[in-house]
């Protein structure tokens, strides 16, 4: 398939011309195309530079899916057993203890004591709805509080959910584009057989990158699959979700590529934002389908590329500071976690969605 | 060259919060997901890569449980030939009665080697002396905190041991030997699912510990589980910055952290 796909490309150069590393690292999509095309080696350090941002894939006009070529790339280079140490440890670390980060599958839950009212398992709810947690939510103590505000949100519009606790695992995502399909595949059917036992129905995912994956790498299971941003803006319009508006600063919003680009949600996050500021968000000049990534997709999160030329998310910091914005907002942990360093550092403040709906209902 | 390592399914513990039971017992492991010693992955990488080089083959040897398959299969999956399980119920924690067992095994099997490589200590029980103790029973020579194996010659090894102080001994050993393998001598190399899925097509050799307990007694036995002694909690320093800082550099100075 592999082959046949990069034989069709004709070198048009929308994938690099699009890709948020081509230009500023040696990471060339268009010249690895064409060395597969030809069956040259590609150098192993390059597929580490692509964040699965699918812009691509999502542009190029012969189906070509350089994306995917990539993926494919890496997962040689895992077979072989020759990858990056901190990319080996993520997925050692996934096998083991269900998350790349190697924390405790056991205190998976442990966020749920930021809240003060006890949130059960799924399969002790009427409908079966699954709030999943996601990895990096369910440790990091800066995207600990995702969870919890979307637990409080949902709660005060009246809507039932559960969680699967210390039985969730990583839903594999990240694992998949780093090229481990095997591990992929045993998440996948861990998270599956437990849905399947627990009778879900539908799933509110609160990490865009959880979301994709349920919704085209899971197969037909049934199971509707939500991002919790469509949840609560339909609970806004609804009226379950009361949103007084009047957050009191400029805000600019910043579509993370597997929200937007790859799975077209840019407007529900925008009425979310501008129910709570009581007016339209500030946009960056690079938005909705042209945003521009923050880095941390596709295991870039767990792989430090030579730090020799400016980060996106710096990128992003200038413009949102020239613009006069006091806050970023975002809907991925990820985009959270990449986008809080250099904005730290300027004095900006980074929110993920929830943070700011939590402080105005 | 034949080289068996010796390999360990053992507890991921170093995340949890562990419990102990019955009043001081047992301690709970129920729910911790297991995987292979970790010094023992770099005794299987450094096996691999000798007798990818150089020729022969490595087979793991695991003591332990039917679930101690798992750390055969991965140790195929980085390049071994062979897996061998001495299965028992429950194996012995005392180094002595495993260096026992394994001895047990290689005298009555006749298995043939070259060299033995075992991880410096296993992460659970911390012992550290299963490979020194398996040597003298043996009767061969054994070398400890292995960081580097730089030749490989017919009759003898010269390897680099680690000391303190950032030091190295460098040393001929004569084959066959038994050596244990310090973490940081390679990196080991990155094992798949599709690999070890792979590996498990290859039969690995199941044993009975039962026929190899002749001798096989612990030498030392463990009384109870404690947790260590609390100690003294550390003091909070309040009040505004400017006071805090100067209470806590007050504090530096008086320790002689701080001139």
């Amino acid at each position: 398939m592999e082959a046949q796909r990069v034989l069709t490309c004709m070198q048009c150069g929308k994938c690099t011309g699009s890709c948020p590393e081509a230009g500023k690292t040696p990471f060339n999509i268009r010249m690895i195309i064409r060395k597969k095309q030809f069956d040259r080696t590609v150098e192993e350090a390059l597929p580490w530079y692509c964040t699965s941002c699918n812009t691509c894939t999502l542009r190029c006009p012969r189906d070509v899916k350089p994306s995917e070529v990539i993926i494919d790339l890496r997962a040689q280079l895992v077979e072989d057993g020759r990858i990056p140490a901190t990319v080996q440890k993520a997925l050692e670390n996934a096998f083991v203890q269900k998350n790349p980060w190697g924390k405790a599958r056991s205190k998976r839950a442990d966020w749920t004591q930021k809240v003060d009212f006890d949130i059960p398992h799924v399969s002790e709810t009427k409908e079966k709805r699954l709030l999943f947690s996601c990895c990096i939510q369910a440790y990091d103590p800066r995207c600990m509080v995702i969870p919890a505000n979307v637990s409080r949100l949902l709660r005060a519009a009246g809507v039932e959910f559960g969680i699967l606790g210390e039985e969730e695992a990583c839903c594999g995502n990240e694992i998949r584009r780093m090229g481990e399909a095997g591990l992929f595949e045993e998440l996948r059917d861990e998270n599956l057989t437990n849905f399947k036992e627990y009778g879900v129905k539908e799933i509110i995912a609160l990490s865009p990158h959880c979301m994709n994956t349920f919704r085209k790498e899971y197969g037909e299971s049934g199971i509707r699959v939500f991002h919790y941003t469509e949840v609560l803006q339909d609970l806004l319009e609804s009226g379950a979700l009361k949103v007084t508006g009047g957050y009191g600063k400029k805000v600019v919003y910043h579509d993370p590529c597997f929200l937007g680009k790859q799975n077209n949600l840019f407007d529900d996050p925008r009425d979310l934002l501008r129910a709570a500021l009581g007016e339209k968000p500030l946009e960056f000049s690079r938005l909705r389908e042209n945003s521009l990534c923050c880095e941390g997709g596709g295991g870039r999160m767990f792989y430090d590329v030579e730090a020799l030329y400016q980060r996106n998310s710096e990128t992003r910091v200038k413009e949102a500071l020239e613009m006069g914005a006091e806050v970023i907002a975002t809907s991925c942990p990820f985009c959270v976690m990449n986008l809080e360093d250099p904005a730290t550092e300027k004095g900006l403040a980074v929110k993920e969605l929830s943070e700011i709906l939590l402080e105005v209902i | 060259m034949e080289i068996l390592v010796f390999t360990k399914r053992v507890p991921v513990t170093q995340e949890e919060e562990l419990r102990i039971l019955d009043d001081g017992r047992a301690v709970d492991l129920s729910k911790l997901p297991y995987r292979t010693n970790d010094w023992d992955n770099y005794a299987v990488e450094e096996a691999v890569r000798i007798v990818e080089k150089g020729g022969g083959g490595v087979a793991s040897v695991s003591m332990g449980n039917a679930e101690a398959d798992e750390v055969l299969r991965r140790a195929i999956a980085m390049g071994a030939r062979d897996g061998l399980l001495l299965e028992a119920g429950e194996v012995p924690q005392d180094p002595f009665a495993r260096a026992t067992l394994a001895y047990n095994f290689l005298k009555k099997q006749g298995t043939p080697f070259d060299a033995i490589f075992t991880g410096v200590q296993a992460e659970d029980d911390q012992f550290a002396c299963f490979g020194g103790i398996l040597a003298a029973m043996l009767k061969i020579p054994y070398a400890a905190q292995v960081i580097a194996v730089d030749d490989v010659q017919k009759e003898y090894l010269v390897v680099r041991r680690e000391l303190e102080g950032g030091l190295q001994e460098r040393i001929r050993i004569a084959l066959p030997c038994v050596l244990s393998i310090q973490s940081g001598i390679n990196e080991p190399r990155y094992v798949s699912i599709m690999g070890v899925r792979k590996a498990s097509k290859v039969e690995r050799k199941v044993f009975k510990a039962n026929d190899f307990a002749e001798g096989v007694k612990n030498l030392i036995e463990v009384t109870t589980w404690v947790y260590p002694p609390k100690k003294e909690g550390a003091a909070m320093i309040t009040g505004e910055p400017v006071e805090v800082c100067t209470k806590l550099v007050a504090i530096l100075k008086e320790k002689g952290v701080y001139q």
